[in-house]
């Protein structure tokens, strides 16, 4: 059925899994009068062993070849971890194939391996040993991991006196100078400082670029779209879209709040999703208008008193923009169906920003409501050189202050 | 489940704990340093097990000797102090190893290494212990009065039974520890009371002609048997040993299959525990 792979390649084809949630015989002292139980009473009723089952992964397929960087998003409880842990051999699948062709570089859990009353220059070794790097091979790169990890005074100190992100920061280092020719990724990008967290973002993409297989799992989805070749959105073990990295990460910002649960019925109004009367995709620089529309049913009417939207960068937690009904001044109706325009000019740099509808209880910034989230995509057509969270229109000169003869 | 062959699955098993050879070295000399870090005996601890063996058993033996009269000479002393080092070994690395896969839970539930590793590296850390107070044992023993016989030459024999007996009921432990959490009670209680069914502090001798046949049943009791042979009578051990008591009663405490038994007992029970235990492997992490 599959093409026979030369070179490395992770391959997931329908594959299941199930998990047991009951309660389980965990020592021989609860065992034995199980058995007993079960000896003299024959039926161990079946339906209580069978209550506690539960699918982590439904059917899910997907390959990666080699230069492919596959991104698995999803929410908390999607089956992502399973399907890394199925990945990396620590689970084995109840159902269908998954194979890993070539050596796995892990990034997963990077300071599993410490021991506390060991130095980091103990634990680099032991760690490196259970990432399954050869002895030899951690000696030669030992110096590089140090340095990655910015801790060439502290190396011989006990890891129980580094801070967390010390911690972390020698866990990335060792993982990342792994020879790997297949890489998994799980929720390491967010080690560290910023600083250090854009040098283990650089190191990861070196990796993928460098032409292995990767797997990632992440949050980021900034991180995601840009790392990502293709990608995965996962909902309760089942496949909710696959293929390109926007597409899902569409389903996923879109998919967010309508598969939770729906709106309160008593909730003192009811929003919609913002619609751009322009289509989804902007340009920057263009101006646009929002469209929304809350119906207010009137009943407990005082616990609102503005309306408004709010953009969001990739990773959905980064507020980058947020405006309502209160900065203008204006009185919401008591009762009714209302529509709330708003004019902008798009400034924000190319990317993809999801926007979400909210009210405000009076006086406070506190939200009482939120509606469904909708995604505004900016393009690249100007503004491709800037980068960061809002775009600073920079205009840019450079003049010659000196001839160039170097300062004494 | 994978189906695959018992055989296929033991070649598995195998290739994969000798490529991770390396590992199980870091793991072991990761428990040695530990254990010698913060302590304030520092590598007498190596050595405080076999004395206090020694202790306990003139203790047992003066009683006994003022009982029953069995003779108690400096050799016999030398020799229970080789068979203390020996038991010491065997009771400290099933103690490490039966906990060894529940106190590396984080490990276990996030990376994949093949997990024998982790049993098999507390009997080394342990070994490493053993080494230690071998070497001390060795100073000792020509002072004793143990002379240097061809016999010693089953020493290598007999450690080697005991090492491998150790890593198959290490092996077969620490997977049923993981299953059911009391399995380590229940170890901890056997290794207390085990010295009493295996010929440590006493000699089968002085448990009379059913005794020294039924404590033999023990696949521990043939190997220190064996070295207390070798040690203290100079003998080989391809030749039967019958010893007397004191009020005259002839008792066989040697028969050349006992050592055969044991290695039986400790060859079977590796490849039985391999098997079982890379079966297993892979629903640990659901079991943590």
């Amino acid at each position: 059925m599959t093409a026979p792979a030369v070179s490395a390649s992770i391959s997931f084809e329908r594959v299941w899994k199930k998990f047991r949630t009951g309660e389980m015989h965990d020592s021989l002292r609860d065992l034995i009068p199980a058995i007993g139980r079960r000896l003299f009473k024959r039926s161990p009723d079946p339906i209580r062993r069978r209550e506690g089952e539960f699918w982590a992964l439904r059917d899910v397929s997907f390959d990666v070849q080699p230069g492919e960087v596959l991104g698995i998003i999803g929410g908390n409880g999607a089956g992502k971890s399973t399907a890394l842990k199925i990945l990396t051999k620590i689970l084995r699948p109840t159902a269908g194939q998954a194979s890993v062709r070539g050596r796995i570089g892990a990034l997963i859990e990077i300071s599993a391996g410490f021991h506390q009353d060991l130095t980091g220059r103990e634990n680099v070794f032991l760690q490196g040993s259970i990432m399954g790097m050869p002895v030899a091979l951690i000696r030669r790169k030992f110096d590089e991991i140090v340095e990655f990890a910015g801790l060439e005074k502290f190396i011989d100190t006990p890891v129980k006196r580094y801070s967390s992100g010390m911690n972390a920061r020698l866990g990335f280092a060792i993982a990342a100078h792994l020879d790997p020719e297949v890489l998994i990724i799980d929720e390491v990008l967010a080690v560290g400082d910023f600083r250090f967290q854009d040098k283990a973002f650089g190191r990861i993409r070196d990796m993928s670029r460098s032409g292995i297989p990767v797997v990632l799992v992440s949050h980021q989805l900034d991180r995601v779209a840009t790392l990502c070749t293709k990608a995965l959105l996962l909902h309760q073990g089942q496949v909710m879209c696959q293929g390109p990295v926007a597409e899902c990460i569409d389903a996923y910002l879109s998919g967010g709040t309508s598969l939770s649960a729906p709106s309160h019925p008593d909730s003192p109004i009811v929003l919609g999703a913002i619609r751009i009367l322009q289509g989804e995709t902007l340009q920057w620089g263009q101006q646009a208008d929002l469209e929304l529309e809350a119906v207010i049913p009137g009943r407990n009417r005082e616990a609102f008193d503005s309306i408004g939207l709010r953009f969001r960068a990739l990773e959905g937690s980064r507020e980058v923009f947020m405006t309502s009904t209160r900065f203008a001044d204006i009185r919401l109706p008591d009762h009714g169906k209302v529509r709330v325009l708003v004019s902008i000019r798009m400034c924000l740099p190319a990317g993809t920003y999801s926007m979400e509808p909210f009210a405000w209880r009076p006086g406070e910034d506190t939200i009482i409501a939120t509606g469904p989230i909708s995604t505004c995509h900016v393009g690249r057509a100007h503004s491709t050189l800037n980068r960061g969270i809002v775009d600073l229109e920079p205009r840019l000169a450079v003049s010659t202050l000196s001839d160039g003869a170097a300062p004494e | 489940m994978h189906r695959i062959g018992l055989w296929a699955s033991l070649v598995e098993a195998v290739t994969e704990i000798w490529q991770s050879r390396e590992l199980l070295g870091q793991l072991a000399s990761r428990d040695i340093r530990i254990r010698y870090k913060q302590a304030v005996m520092g590598f007498g601890w190596a050595i405080l097990m076999p004395i206090l063996i020694v202790g306990a058993g003139l203790v047992v033996r003066m009683v006994l000797s003022q009982s029953a009269g069995v003779a108690s000479d400096a050799v016999s002393l030398g020799a229970m102090a080789a068979k203390g080092v020996g038991w010491a070994f065997f009771a400290g690395a099933l103690g490490f190893a039966t906990a060894s896969l529940t106190s590396n839970m984080a490990l276990v539930s996030k990376i994949y290494f093949p997990r024998e590793v982790l049993p098999l590296s507390a009997v080394a850390a342990q070994g490493f212990d053993t080494l230690i107070g071998s070497a001390a044992l060795a100073i000792v023993l020509p002072f004793l009065g143990v002379r240097a016989t061809p016999a010693l030459l089953w020493i290598p024999v007999l450690a080697l039974t005991l090492l491998v007996l150790t890593a198959a009921s290490a092996l077969f432990l620490s997977c049923a520890n993981l299953f059911y959490r009391d399995v380590k009670y229940i170890v901890q209680l056997l290794l207390t009371f085990g010295i009493f069914f295996t010929p440590v502090l006493i000699d089968p001798v002085m448990l009379g002609e059913q005794g020294a046949k039924l404590i033999m049943l023990n696949p521990v009791a043939p190997i220190l048997e064996g070295l207390r042979i070798v040690l203290q009578e100079g003998q080989g051990l391809l030749q039967p040993l019958v010893e007397t008591t004191r009020s005259g009663v002839e008792v066989v405490v040697w028969q050349p299959w006992y050592l055969l038994y044991s290695m039986v007992w400790a060859f079977g029970g590796l490849l039985g525990s391999i098997l079982l235990f890379h079966r297993l492997e892979f629903v640990f992490a659901e079991y943590l």
